[in-house]
């Protein structure tokens, strides 16, 4: 091993100066190429981030589908607990609910509740989920303080109906919002306000449940109602054991719609489906950006490769010059590497700081969070990389210049 | 010193083959100056790049200072390059984006001088060929004759046993070729052992010894006197390269 000077450095980086057009494109080009790479990464781990968030229920094994009475006879409240006995009845199915509206699913409905009565407080938003007495098993969500609702609890809401039920359940985010100060446990009996004025008490607090809305940024906050709603459509919420998901929605739908001609059934979704087509955009963006990541590199790589290539080209002479003074195809493979070495560390210099720079546009201007500080030597590594194995091919070819045209070329 | 028994090459293409030397024979000693002259295409260049280990042979026995080169790989070639041979080509071959200084440093950093020394020797040099003062320019900026003075200095800052030139003044005007040529004269007065090819009779016949070759072969050797008083006062005031 020859000690750090016969590296050329010095000399390599001198002779970049002389001669600098390309080097400075591709110094800029490793700029750019960071410094969208960098950041597109920060936006694909922060969707990944959100679009990893639990939603608090069984989404694998449930699904919904909604029943529209038409028929003149058509009696809503004896069909919603004809359907349910025997939605519940059906082997392989876990429990089954009506709701008023589905988590993450995009549409639903929201009030805001306070903790003390009057227009004049600003309340807490909440989506509101009207559910009956399975709710628990049926989400499969897990009550960490107070009790469940009974049978008893449970009540019907006309279309028109305007006060709310006199107890209510509520997520830990939600009550953690409403009462910052305490603890979630000591909240349970407290009393809220809906629709300004109108009381209701905590009866319970469940650990967690998403609303419909993914990108609300109280996502977390939903209370449940204990009501079935007879409007004209109702939505019934099925869960299934584990892997009997695929025979049970065609037979829910089926039976549903044999049992009763007066109405249409509609609407069959699991949530899976539901995820799926709530992210879709989210999805289509990583692949966007994903794809443009991959093809910045590559034509960065490709950029890096042509200039050497060029280089190795036009300093044929030279380098032949060099293997006749000396020079090992050691040291001439180590000369491009560190050419390109060079160029790619003012690149990825210059690249921090349009990173940094960009991202500090994306927080201001698009309400993107703050980059994670370890992108950014992680990106540079990376460019430094891809630059190295870029220019192997081209420095490689260098490495089989023979000696002899030191003599043979003009 | 330089000691070649039989050397064959042949270079073969898809349609010929060409045998640029056949059975060459050639012994130079420690501290000669041999001039090479011959038609063009006779294997001059070709002799001289296997003299310096710049090309491969075919068949015979060729030992540089008693070591037997023919099975050496390719970085014990390129070691024995740096630490014994100097080179002077005839189109300079200097570096184009490195000024003087740097391209008289090239073969003393892959002989990993600390930068010290390699600094001492590159002015020593460059003073020894007169362009010590213009060490910060590029070869651009040189005339042709300042530019082959600036390639001897690079071919002797390493101090080689052996300095090998091929047509180093055939880009020059005969002022200029005579005025290297007395350069060279005095590095081998010095002790350098010199091997220099050459289309001028006129410098041929100021070396010690000059080899015509002819068809891959060396086919006439004459021997010329020693040098002149008036040479031997120049070396003692030029004080060489050696360091
Ligand atoms: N790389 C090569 N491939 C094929 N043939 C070659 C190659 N290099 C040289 N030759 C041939 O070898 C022979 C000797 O060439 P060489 O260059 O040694 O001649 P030379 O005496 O130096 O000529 P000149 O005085 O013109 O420089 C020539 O016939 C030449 O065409
Ligand atoms: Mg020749």
């Amino acid at each position: 091993m020859l000690p750090f000077s016969s590296w050329e450095i010095g000399p390599i980086f001198r002779a970049m100066t002389r001669n600098k057009v390309g080097a400075v494109l591709i110094a800029l080009q490793v700029a750019v190429t960071m410094c969208i790479i960098v950041n597109s990464v920060h936006i694909l781990m922060e969707r990944t981030e959100q679009m990893a968030r639990d939603s608090g229920i069984d989404e694998a094994n449930s699904f919904y589908l909604s029943s529209t009475g038409f028929a003149d006879d058509f009696n809503d409240q004896v069909v919603i607990q004809t359907d349910l006995d025997a939605i519940r009845a059906l082997p392989g199915v876990i429990d089954a609910m009506q709701i008023n509206a589905i988590p993450i699913s995009g549409g639903g409905w929201s009030m805001g509740l306070q903790t003390q009565p009057g227009a004049e407080f600003e309340g807490v938003g909440t989506a509101v989920y009207m559910v009956d007495d399975h709710v628990l098993n049926t989400l499969d969500l897990e009550l960490i303080a107070g009790e469940a609702f009974q049978p008893s609890d449970i009540r019907w809401r006309e279309r028109s109906q305007r006060d709310w039920p006199a107890e209510i359940i509520i997520t830990r985010a939600l009550t953690e919002n409403l009462f910052p100060e305490q603890s979630y446990q000591d909240t349970v009996g407290k009393t809220l306000y809906i629709n300004d004025d109108e009381p209701v008490i905590i009866k319970g607090i469940i650990d967690k449940l998403q609303a419909p809305w993914v990108g609300w940024e109280r996502l977390e906050n939903a209370m449940l109602s204990p009501e079935q709603t007879l409007f004209s459509s109702s939505m019934y919420f099925v869960r299934t054991e584990p892997g009997r998901l695929d025979e049970l929605m065609p037979a829910v739908e089926q039976m549903l719609a044999d049992s009763n001609k007066g109405r249409v059934v509609r609407g069959l979704r699991s949530m899976q489906e539901t995820r799926e087509r709530t992210y879709r955009r989210d999805q289509a963006m990583i692949k966007i950006l994903t794809t443009v990541m991959i093809t910045l590199t590559l034509v960065t790589a490709l950029g890096i490769v042509g200039l050497a290539s060029f280089n190795v080209n036009r300093r044929r002479k030279q380098i032949g010059t060099r293997r006749a003074l000396g020079a090992s195809q050691a040291s001439v493979l180590r000369y491009f590497m560190l050419e390109n070495f060079l160029i790619s560390s003012i690149g990825v210099i210059l690249g921090a700081v349009l990173t940094v720079g960009l991202n500090i546009y994306l927080v201001q201007s698009l309400g993107l969070t703050k980059l994670h500080w370890w992108l950014i030597p992680v990106g540079m590594l990376t460019l430094w990389l891809v630059g190295q194995l870029a220019v192997l091919g081209p420095a490689r070819r260098a490495t089989a210049t023979s000696p002899a045209i030191a003599t043979r070329t003009v | 010193m330089l000691n070649m028994q039989n050397v064959t090459k042949i270079f073969r293409t898809d349609l010929v083959e060409t045998r640029a030397l056949s059975d060459f024979n050639l012994h130079v000693k420690e501290g000669e100056f041999v001039t090479v002259t011959g038609p063009s295409g006779s294997g001059k260049t070709t002799f001289l790049n296997i003299a310096g280990l710049l090309e491969s042979f075919d068949d015979g026995v060729y030992d540089l200072d008693g070591q037997n080169v023919r099975h050496l790989n390719d970085t014990q070639r390129s070691r024995l390059r740096n630490e014994k041979i100097g080179f002077i080509f005839q189109s300079f071959n200097l570096i184009p984006d490195l000024d003087l200084f740097d391209n008289v440093d090239v073969p003393l950093r892959y002989r990993g001088f600390n930068s010290s020394e390699r600094k001492r020797r590159i002015e020593r040099c460059l003073e020894l060929v007169g362009l010590a003062n213009r060490m910060k320019h590029l070869p651009a900026q040189l005339s042709g004759g300042q530019q082959q003075r600036v390639a001897i200095a690079r071919a002797l800052a390493g101090e080689p046993r052996f300095l090998l030139a091929d047509e180093p003044t055939g880009n020059l005007d005969s002022k200029m070729a005579h005025s290297v040529m007395q350069l060279l004269k005095d590095i081998n007065d010095e002790g350098t052992t010199i091997v220099m090819v050459t289309h001028d009779p006129s410098l041929a016949r100021e070396a010690k010894r000059n080899i015509f070759v002819k068809d891959g072969k060396v086919s006439d050797v004459t021997h010329i006197t020693a040098s002149t008083p008036e040479q031997v006062a120049s070396i003692s005031a030029s004080g060489a390269c050696h360091v």
